[in-house]
């Protein structure tokens, strides 16, 4: 079958929070619109259309990468987090921590900060203010100014490290 | 009015920073925004004005339709026929204008035509296809332009592109004139900015053919007002519209006016058999969604030698874009505002909306009172300079007292409490400020340039609605109220329903932590959507989320309801256990005898009595639990032109920003922020910290980064978040807060408005500390933004900015 641009319609296959999907997808589609529209993950969201505010941040073969930037097909393989895969049951120490310090407004930039810091902590464990606020200067939030999404990130940081130590 | 001691009966969670209910769904990716909803829709996109200012010849949809998938089309023509034009609230002059551009286009993105395709890809495709024949116009860009005698007009049946001009005096400026020792005049330009909310404006609308009706899904902040828009813009009863107002993602004020896009959209869904959706681009939203007007500001300070300013003469004109339906209120809110936090007596206004062929302009966070404050802390800090002040000291002397309160000023705004100096002083205290002063030195000695900036503002908020008619004979809305509906489930849990929308404000957490205090139980015991339908929620036409109303009449109305539940209740008790009603007590979801609390009734008894076992109620006593009211502030007059009442509570901050700016780059880098606010009585500490920042940063951004530029021809040039730059976490200073609380006497709780906040005070501050650090090179800030560019050349050449 062609697809909107008179290509053949191509066949992905990838895995998002540990499940398989498989579709046959618009060679132009954006990678954003799949996980929104076909494999109906909606917690990822567009802000802009220029990759600038960060609102789509998924994790992809494990960094942290806005969805709006790539094309479905070029997830073909991937394996993706998104937001609805940070924690199966309860809740994630990231998510957490945004609740605990206020770090959520109207909640919209929310998942694509908390798959940011998720990349963040995943490589550096243990990140001063000035880290964190380099790992999310690609996430526009409108509502909070920063600060508390900033103290949330410390905190989860922390959390993390010490449940971590006390692993046997 | 009823005291705080009768509305609380517990005082475990007002106050508190409990934290927020709304969050699990929002951190867990599970929030419901419209573009989120599960449904099956067809995408609608809108093809746009490439031109300021062209007359339209020629609509060919011939390609656009034969493109597979594409299902309907419709053009600004069918859309004259089909509508009335957008209704006006503040200009007086006349100018027809419909949802869709017919004849005449007048702004760059102004919708010409739209189109519903399968998917948004199509549709988007089919735009392109579109031919449209346009006669190229000369554009009328800037405020000089639009003031020309020979300018072209904009809307030609106004014969004008003046749409509102007013002069009003209040108090005896001539006397302060007279007794003055010096006037200070300064001109004053404020650019386009807006607060751009991240989730743009998003619509589902589906037409059901059977009963010839409407069912709406938008991010709506003021679905009251919208309701009855949309119906008359249609032309059809009010039932025939459902609107439903799920999640929103921001809105500070730039999603009040989308209703003229529910009508496309309506017409669109009456087209086809399936809803239709339309999600505005970041693009579309830069470019055609609505601004903050820029403005020029002439004003003058009439004074005495010691620094007391005796009254205040203004010419505030606003390039209001094209869109009659706002355009004109940015001036007159402005009097909510007008003499700041100072005892000036007299002032005198002249107001100008002029429309240009720029977007439209609506209320954006703060509705130039952030423009206002700028103007009004600038000269503060000009007149200080030039009598040889210290910038505190010429503050402090100006400043309205607390025991002046309730103070009204000469315009008829009532500031209901506060303590300004001591608010300054506990400022200064935080940042620093002797020592600031020397590091300040310091810095000069050895080529730094280091800048303090203090700016003081009162926060206005609860619009007195009908204050921009003044000129148009009775206002169609007056005072401003809210509804609510308070019920005790069947199992004596307490679910609300408000009347209004929330856009990140935490409004089900800061209802349930007052619920709980009335009623003595915990707040996870309080359920609320706050999601609107209009079949169901207690609405009316103030309704909507805007103006920082939400802690004066959204909180009055729950409490009025919760107030009527909890007297019933006590009712239903005192007849079941034979205890008079002043002897009763309410303890953790029981009701008791206050002596013998062994004598108890919980409210899932009384629920069971309300609901299911009637005949045992008390003679007379109505089945059910569930209460509405709707609430007023009780302070609102009928704004008049002499008693020109605009908002209704005021709250106050002041701002100590220090920067250091960098000469050779132009940047502007922050050093310390300090932040001293009073919004009375706090409901929720962690809330109000999260508004108190987010809204400074919104004015940090307004001040350094953000501006919508246009060319000479009209085009704008930032239309994506490349060009039109947002503050980001490394640009923005680790905030210190401090707060005071001056109790509101005419609010339920005593409560005032913090969330358009910083916003006010903010564009001051930051332009009086790059000023302050800019002293060596004799540098005046008179325009915003502050770029790079604009500090460089004036340190170089040009003194002002």
């Amino acid at each position: 079958m062609a697809d909107s641009l008179g290509q053949a319609m191509r066949r992905i296959k990838l895995t998002i929070n540990g499940r398989d999907f498989e579709h046959e997808v618009d060679s132009r589609l954006l990678l954003v619109h799949y996980l929104r529209e076909k494999a109906r993950l909606t917690g990822t969201h567009v802000g802009c259309d220029t990759g600038n505010c960060g609102a789509c941040t998924v994790i992809f073969n494990g960094k942290a990468v806005k969805s709006c930037m790539i094309l479905a097909v070029q997830a073909n393989g991937a394996a993706i987090t998104t937001i609805e895969g940070m924690a199966a049951n309860g809740l994630h120490p990231i998510q957490e921590s945004f609740m605990d310090k206020f770090a959520v407004q109207c909640g919209y930039c929310t998942p694509g900060m908390i798959m940011s810091a998720h990349g963040l902590l995943a490589e550096n464990p243990n990140p001063s203010e000035k880290e964190i606020r380099e790992a999310i200067e690609g996430n526009l939030c409108m509502c909070t100014g920063y600060q508390q999404i900033v103290e949330a990130i410390s905190q989860a940081a922390k959390k993390i490290g010490r449940s971590e130590k006390t692993k046997p | 009015m009823m005291k705080l001691d009768e509305i609380l009966v517990t005082r475990n969670w007002v106050g508190k920073p409990v934290r927020r209910k709304e969050d699990i769904r929002l951190v867990k990716g599970e929030a419901a925004y419209v573009d989120d909803l599960n449904m099956d829709c067809y995408q609608a996109a809108i093809l746009r004005s490439p031109y300021a200012h062209a007359r339209i010849h020629k609509i060919d949809l011939t390609k656009a339709q034969a493109l597979k998938g594409v299902v309907a089309v419709l053009t600004g023509q069918e859309v004259a026929r089909e509508t009335k034009p957008i209704s006006a609230r503040a200009i007086t002059r006349p100018a027809t204008q419909y949802v869709m551009a017919a004849d005449k286009v007048r702004y760059v993105g102004e919708p010409v035509a739209a189109v519903v395709a399968e998917d948004r890809y199509i549709a988007e495709d089919a735009l392109d296809l579109i031919e449209v024949e346009y006669e190229p116009l000369k554009p009328v860009v800037t405020i000089e332009d639009a003031l020309k005698p020979d300018a072209p007009l904009v809307f030609e049946e106004a014969g004008s592109n003046v749409l509102m001009h007013d002069k009003m005096q209040h108090g005896d400026i001539e006397q302060a004139y007279r007794e003055a020792d010096l006037v200070l005049k300064e001109n004053f330009k404020v650019h386009r900015y807006s607060s751009t909310p991240l989730e743009p404006w998003a619509i589902i609308a589906n037409y059901e053919r059977a009963s010839d009706s409407f069912v709406v899904w938008s991010n709506d902040q003021q679905h009251g007002r919208s309701l009855t828009n949309v119906c008359n813009t249609l032309g059809i009863p009010i039932h025939k519209l459902r609107l439903i107002v799920p999640d929103i993602g921001g809105g500070f004020g730039i999603k009040l006016a989308l209703w003229p896009y529910i009508v496309i959209l309506s017409l669109l869904a009456k087209k086809v058999s399936k809803p239709v959706k339309w999600i505005q681009t970041r693009r579309e939203h830069l470019l055609a969604g609505s601004h903050a007007p820029d403005a020029n500001v002439e004003i003058e300070l009439a004074l005495k030698k010691d620094g007391r300013i005796l009254g205040l003469r203004m010419t505030d004109i606003q390039n209001d874009g094209s869109f009659v339906h706002t355009a004109g209120i940015y001036g007159l809110i402005k009097f909510a505002t007008m003499v700041g936090c100072y005892t000036i007596k007299a002032m005198g206004t002249e107001l100008l909306s002029v429309v240009t062929n720029k977007a439209p302009t609506v209320q954006n966070r703060g509705v130039g009172k952030p423009t206002m404050i700028f103007v009004l802390e600038r000269m503060v800090d000009i007149a200080a300079k030039k009598l040889g002040l210290d910038p505190v000291e010429i503050r402090l002397r100006n400043f309205v007292q607390p025991q002046q309160m309730p103070y009204t000023t000469p315009s008829g705004e009532i500031y209901e409490s506060g303590d300004y100096p001591q608010c300054l002083k506990k400022a200064l205290d935080l940042i620093g400020y002797e020592e600031l002063k020397r590091h300040r030195e310091e810095g000069r000695k050895k080529g730094k340039y280091i800048g303090i900036g203090i700016s003081a503002g009162v926060e206005p908020g609860t619009s007195n609605l009908g204050y921009y008619y003044t000129a148009r004979g009775t206002p169609e809305y007056t005072g401003n109220a809210e509804g609510a509906i308070v019920g005790i489930d069947y199992d004596g849990n307490v679910n609300v329903l408000l009347g209004s929308v929330d856009s990140g404000q935490g409004h089900a957490t800061t209802t349930a932590q007052v619920v709980a205090d009335m009623l003595g139980i915990n707040p996870d015991q309080v359920s609320m959507n706050a999601h609107v339908d209009s079949l169901i929620s207690p609405f009316l036409g103030h309704s909507g989320v805007y103006s920082n109303k939400f802690n004066d009449v959204d909180l009055g109305a729950v409490i009025m309801a919760t107030k009527k539940i909890r007297d019933k209740m006590l009712r239903i008790a005192s007849h079941a256990l034979g205890v008079p009603e002043g002897e009763l007590a309410l303890r953790e979801g029981k009701i008791c005898s206050a002596k013998e609390e062994e004598k108890a009734i919980t409210f899932r008894e009384i629920a069971s009595l309300a609901y299911k076992k009637i005949l045992f109620l008390p003679e007379g006593e109505e089945p059910g639990l569930k209460a509405i009211a709707y609430y007023r502030n009780p302070i609102a007059k009928l704004p008049n032109r002499k008693d020109f009442n605009i908002q209704l509570t005021h709250a106050n901050s002041v701002h100590v920003a220090v920067v250091e700016v960098d000469v050779q780059s132009g940047t502007v880098n922050f050093l310390k922020y300090g932040i001293v606010h009073d919004c009375g009585r706090q409901i929720n500490p962690g809330i109000v910290e999260g508004m108190a920042i987010g809204s400074t940063v919104h004015g940090l951004g307004a001040t350094l980064l953000e501006e919508f530029v246009y060319n000479e021809e009209g085009q704008p040039l930032s239309t994506t978040f490349m060009d039109y730059l947002k503050p980001l976490a490394m640009g923005v200073p680790k905030f210190e807060l401090a707060h005071m609380e001056s109790p509101c006497p005419y609010t339920l709780l005593g409560s005032k408005a913090v969330g358009e906040g910083g916003s006010l005070p903010s564009l001051a501050a930051i332009a009086n500390a790059v000023e302050d650090a800019l002293q060596p090179f004799g540098v005046k800030v008179t325009s915003l933004p502050i770029t790079p560019e604009k500090v460089v050349r004036a340190v170089r050449e040009t003194k002002e900015i």
